[in-house]
């Protein structure tokens, strides 16, 4: 009886850590999820603009929307997860870049928030970050951080759409640490850029 | 003895003195207040990333730029009050660094910098060329403004089609039917004709004092002439109101209808020039971002454009490197068929059937893009002139490696970062592989 015991224990052990491997081998299953479990993922986290009483702000913002979501600008506004991005901090940003040239900077939370979001900001702010990668206060961003180069050639349509969609997600407090000195080299010698996966914004 | 020395020491002063506020005055003219403390340091931190130090025009960001920024050593400037060759003044250098460039990266500095900051960027700017040391502005004179009105609008379509501004800039205004490519300036890149229905996109200023002023001037190292010369000064004038007259509704003042009827004719011009419609795409989505490498600058290395070749380590995911985008055979997308292409930017599914991890491939948002819009990229990818960069297969970690970094992150929490390497790791300039990936 005993050595029946013995060996469903053996057993169960080994089955548990069967499944340990397996939990570790399989978690998070991005190579066996549908692509388009991923891809309806992304087009539920943009908020759809039907709420927009003004039909016309609500067409800018449709444009704004499309542009912004085939854009990618979610590749670095998401509030990263322990388990990926974040569905609820939509473009609240928090993720930790730290760049070959000019120090490490924290993607910056979009939402509308009034105290650690855009709301703070001027569209004309938002536009010249979007454009130039200069803040108000003249300080610069790398366009290896930030793809600023490549976003000035939006039409000035499209970038006023653009602004107009930020203005209309919803708001969520994420405070978003300021600039900090810390190169990537100092990390790995020939590095561009050290990107970070833990959220370092403060809900 | 003593009244002598004090005499000569009180020359000295005077001398010294007058030279002291020679120096000032000098400075007064050029930076109109307090001189700041290091104007090289500002013009690195806040032009250099465009402009580069040298002010080549050649700074690490200026690849992705269109136009590109202006390089300052040959002292050529697009927008002056100064005749057609004519070096600008200081006042038009002023007003370009404190208004901007409407339409491009250069933003009006204005309540950024000072004045003083501004004033002194001028200066060291015009010491980044010659011409400045022997050449003196000659500024145009205006004649007086012919106001707008019916008749005068009439008169400027009729010279706008007189003096063929049509062939570049289209049918009033539009582009449409005009040379839309192939137009370079004098520094051999890209250049585009206004569109003149878009003047919130006018670099020099939407007035019609600002385009008489550029009809006058010229727009020098561009394709577009002075015509000081060539028309008479008064049909400027007209030109000017004409243009000024022809400004289409911009979104933001359209109505909800007026937006759909926008949105749905803008659709349909994209149709017409895929081309057009996929290069903007591609440039706007940054897909040169991550596909054309760089070096630690984040300078694009030359004769690599989307070429791939960035590494990026996904410590759990093992090390992936950015694919050929080029229309190369045997190393780029010149085998793929537009569904491959599509599928690849879309789904994440390779040529072969391989997956791409949902990120830092961005392909669950391009999946987003309408079905004309994917076309129009695969038409521009195709366009892409072919450059042999052969691109290393992911490399996986073993199971081992793979499972242990599993457990420290899922189990510890820990952040593995992803390392993004400077650098091609494609095969172009790296004969025998890639050193970086071989160190793996």
């Amino acid at each position: 009886m005993k050595r029946i015991l013995k060996w469903v224990a053996l057993v169960v052990v080994a089955l548990a850590a069967c499944g340990f491997v397996a939990f570790l081998y399989f978690i998070p299953p991005l190579m066996s999820m549908a692509p388009e479990e991923f891809i309806n993922g992304e087009a539920a986290m943009a908020p759809p603009v039907d709420g927009i009483a003004d039909p016309a702000i609500r067409a800018l913002a449709e444009r704004g929307r499309y542009v912004l979501m085939s854009t990618d600008c979610t590749g670095c506004h998401v509030t990263p997860g322990p388990q990926g991005p974040m569905p609820d901090m939509y473009l609240a940003g928090g993720r930790k870049f730290v760049t070959a040239t000019r120090g490490t900077v924290v993607s910056r939370n979009l939402t509308p928030d009034p105290e650690t979001g855009l709301a703070r900001r001027t569209d004309e702010d938002v536009k010249r970050v979007l454009r130039s990668g200069i803040y108000p206060d003249g300080r610069a961003i790398s366009h290896t951080a930030m793809p600023w180069a490549q976003f000035s050639n939006w039409s000035d349509e499209d970038l006023h759409a653009v602004v107009v969609y930020l203005r209309h997600v919803k708001p969520v407090r994420h405070e978003i640490p300021p600039p900090a000195p810390g190169l990537a080299g100092a990390i790995v010698p020939e590095a561009l850029e050290v990107v970070y996966g833990a959220d370092a914004g403060k809900k | 003895m003593h009244r002598v020395s004090s005499g000569r020491r009180w020359l000295a002063c005077c001398a010294a003195g007058l030279l002291l506020a020679g120096a000032a005055a000098g400075i007064a003219q050029s930076t109109a207040g307090a001189p700041p403390t290091d104007v090289k340091q500002l013009y690195d931190t806040s032009c250099a990333s465009c402009h580069g130090t040298d002010g080549r025009g050649d700074g690490p960001a200026a690849d992705a730029l269109v136009p590109r920024p202006r390089d300052f050593t040959r002292g050529t400037y697009k927008f002056r009050t100064t005749t057609s060759g004519s070096v600008p003044s200081d006042d038009d250098m002023y007003r370009s660094i404190a208004q901007g460039l409407p339409g491009t990266s250069m933003l009006g500095w204005k309540g950024i910098l000072s004045d003083g900051q501004m004033r002194a960027l001028v200066v060291y700017v015009k010491q980044f060329s010659p011409r400045f040391a022997t050449d003196r502005p000659t500024l145009v004179t205006p004649s007086p403004a012919v106001p707008s009105s019916p008749a005068s609008i009439e008169k400027g379509r009729a010279a706008y089609d007189a003096l063929a501004c049509g062939a570049c800039h289209g049918e009033a205004g539009s582009g449409a039917g005009a040379v839309t490519s192939g137009l370079q300036d004098d520094w051999g890149h890209e250049s585009h004709a206004s569109n003149l229905s878009e003047p919130w996109s006018f670099r020099g200023g939407r007035t019609s004092a600002d385009v008489y002023m550029r009809l006058k001037s010229g727009i020098n190292g561009s394709p577009m002439p002075s015509f000081a010369d060539t028309a008479k000064d008064e049909d400027l004038w007209h030109v000017a109101n004409y243009i000024v007259s022809i400004a289409r509704k911009p979104v933001w003042e359209m109505t909800a209808d007026e937006l759909k009827a926008h949105y749905a004719r803008q659709a349909e011009n994209d149709a017409a020039s895929p081309v057009q419609r996929g290069r903007s795409l591609v440039s706007t989505m940054a897909c040169s971002h991550c596909h054309t490498p760089v070096d630690r600058e984040g300078r694009a290395l030359p004769g690599l454009n989307f070429a791939g070749g960035i590494k990026m380590r996904l410590v759990v995911w093992g090390d992936v490197v950015s694919a050929n985008l080029t229309s190369d055979n045997e190393t780029g997308l010149g085998r793929y068929g537009d569904d491959d292409i599509k599928r690849a930017f879309t789904h994440g599914i390779k040529r072969d059937g391989s997956r791409m991890l949902p990120f830092p491939m961005g392909w669950p948002a391009y999946a987003h893009l309408t079905p004309q819009d994917q076309d129009a990229i695969v038409a521009y990818l195709r366009t892409l002139p072919p450059v042999k960069n052969q691109i290393p297969p992911p490399a996986r970690p073993g199971v081992f490696t793979y499972l242990a970094s599993k457990f420290q992150m899922l189990i510890g929490g820990k952040d593995f970062p992803i390392v993004v390497f400077a650098g091609n790791a494609g095969s172009a300039g790296n004969p025998g592989g890639s050193p970086a990936a071989a160190r793996r």
